[in-house]
């Protein structure tokens, strides 16, 4: 579960550093960077994630009786 | 002892003993699974709203002098019959005359427009599903193939998912309460899902009761989560899909909506990291051509200063040449000037000077008898005595 909340997260801080890039005017290569770099790190990571998780079912009961 | 009848026999009997009911009673009831099948046989059940009661009836299409459809309610006359061959009892239809509009359809069309007059239906009140749920609540019977078609869709398009099951009826009795319960349950829970499901296959009017009741469309109104309702086929509707966020056409489809597939997600990963990489090469190249740019206009400044310096030194050099032999032309000019007004030349032909008291003289009157003058030839000079002045003075000494 925490895996898979940190793809919802890691996916948006993808998408963030994708919007960021399109959003420079110039760009400060330095910091291009190190955004390039962690993006890519995120890429690999949510990829290595879909590929590696399953899907649980966990039943919960009524708590109350039908007959009431 | 009693003789013992055949079956056919016993079944002739009973069927004498009901052509003795009138067939003149008037029977209202509500019409379901009406079916015409070969052009010419017509069956419907006739059912009581209040009562769980059923009559089979059976007719031709020419005895049927109007248009029926289910849920209509209406005045059926005929005669009661058991068919031998198949041992169930049927009422031979002779009459069927409509009765208002049929009162289940009646009540749901108007419960339908209630609730759309209070909103519950609005689509602004829809909300959007999270792109990756991590805990989805699932609704529906562990007995329906709903129930198999959501999670075998499920886990084709996704994975890591958390299902919360809530099993419940679909049909019957219980369904209501139980769906309503299982709305209310699920929104209680401290780790509460990011979207609910409530699915079941698809039915008639009568199997959908639960989806279409008032209970359960303002349990799912009331939700905070959003949900997302699939009932039975396409063409199945409910109020309960009119009020969900999100109305899915089946099980199946009610999956693929609450989760993204992870073949399109892997794409869209792909497609993200080419576009930072395409930012990242762009800006680079993007800095070796201003490099490119800078290096290039330098050059090209020097070249040009270059250019001019050697066309400036060959214009001096030129220049100079002419200038020079300009000057000396003009210098021998002005020295044969000079030479010209030379009073030395003057005087070699001939000319004196003559000064008094220092000054060049050019008029008589501001001389005296007795001045002295001096007087400059070309050669040499003399002192001399003024005697007579325009012929008056001392007497000619000769």
């Amino acid at each position: 579960m925490t895996a898979k909340k940190s793809f919802a997260k890691d996916f948006e801080e993808l998408e963030h550093i994708t919007q960021w890039f399109d959003s420079q005017d110039q760009l400060d290569l330095d910091l291009g960077l190190k955004q390039f770099e962690r993006g890519l790190e995120l890429a690999s990571q949510l990829k290595k994630k879909l590929s590696e998780v399953e899907n649980k079912v966990e039943e919960i009961k009524q708590k109350f009786s039908s007959a009431t | 002892m009693t003789p013992s009848l055949s079956v056919s026999q016993y079944l002739e009997l009973v069927n004498v003993s009901l052509g003795q009911i009138p067939a003149d009673f008037v029977i209202e009831g509500e019409i379901s699974d009406y079916k015409v099948s070969q052009g010419k046989w017509v069956s419907f059940d006739l059912k009581d709203e209040e009562h769980q009661a059923l009559l089979k009836c059976f007719m031709t299409t020419w005895q049927l002098k109007t248009q029926i459809e289910d849920g209509m309610r209406v005045h059926v006359k005929g005669a009661p019959k058991i068919y031998e061959r198949f041992g169930t009892f049927k009422l031979n239809v002779t009459e069927v005359e409509p009765v208002g509009e049929g009162a289940l359809k009646r009540a749901y069309e108007l419960l339908k427009k209630k609730l759309e007059r209070e909103g519950l239906f609005d689509v602004s009140r829809k909300r959007p599903l999270p792109r990756f749920p991590e805990r989805i609540g699932l609704i529906t019977s562990r007995d329906a193939a709903a129930y198999g078609d959501f999670l075998r869709i499920l886990n084709n398009r996704w994975s890591g998912v958390q299902v919360v099951f809530c099993h419940v009826h679909v049909q019957g009795r219980e369904a209501v309460d139980e769906i309503v319960h299982a709305l209310d349950q699920l929104n209680g829970l401290a780790d509460r899902p990011d979207v609910m499901v409530l699915t079941r296959g698809g039915g008639g009017l009568e199997d959908l009761h639960a989806f279409n009741d008032e209970q359960v469309a303002r349990a799912i109104y009331a939700s905070t989560i959003p949900v997302v309702c699939a009932v039975g086929h396409e063409r199945d509707e409910s109020l309960a899909d009119f009020v969900a966020d999100v109305r899915a056409s089946t099980p199946s489809n009610a999956a693929e909506r609450v989760v993204p597939s992870r073949e399109e997600v892997r794409y869209e990963i792909d497609a993200l990291s080419a576009h930072l990489t395409s930012c990242v090469s762009d800006a680079i190249r993007e800095r070796l051509s201003v490099i490119d740019q800078a290096t290039s206009r330098v050059r090209f400044l020097l070249e040009r200063q270059k250019d001019r310096l050697r066309r400036l030194s060959e214009t001096l050099q030129s220049g100079s040449a002419l200038w020079l032999s300009r000057l000396s032309d003009r210098l021998a000019r002005h020295a044969l000037v000079l030479k010209q007004l030379d009073p030395r030349r003057v005087l070699s032909r001939g000319y004196s000077i003559v000064r008094f008291a220092g000054r060049v003289l050019s008029d008589v009157s501001t001389l005296e008898v007795g001045s002295e003058i001096q007087v400059q030839f070309a050669t040499g000079s003399a002192d001399a005595q003024v005697r007579r002045l325009n012929g008056r003075g001392q007497q000619k000494l000769v």
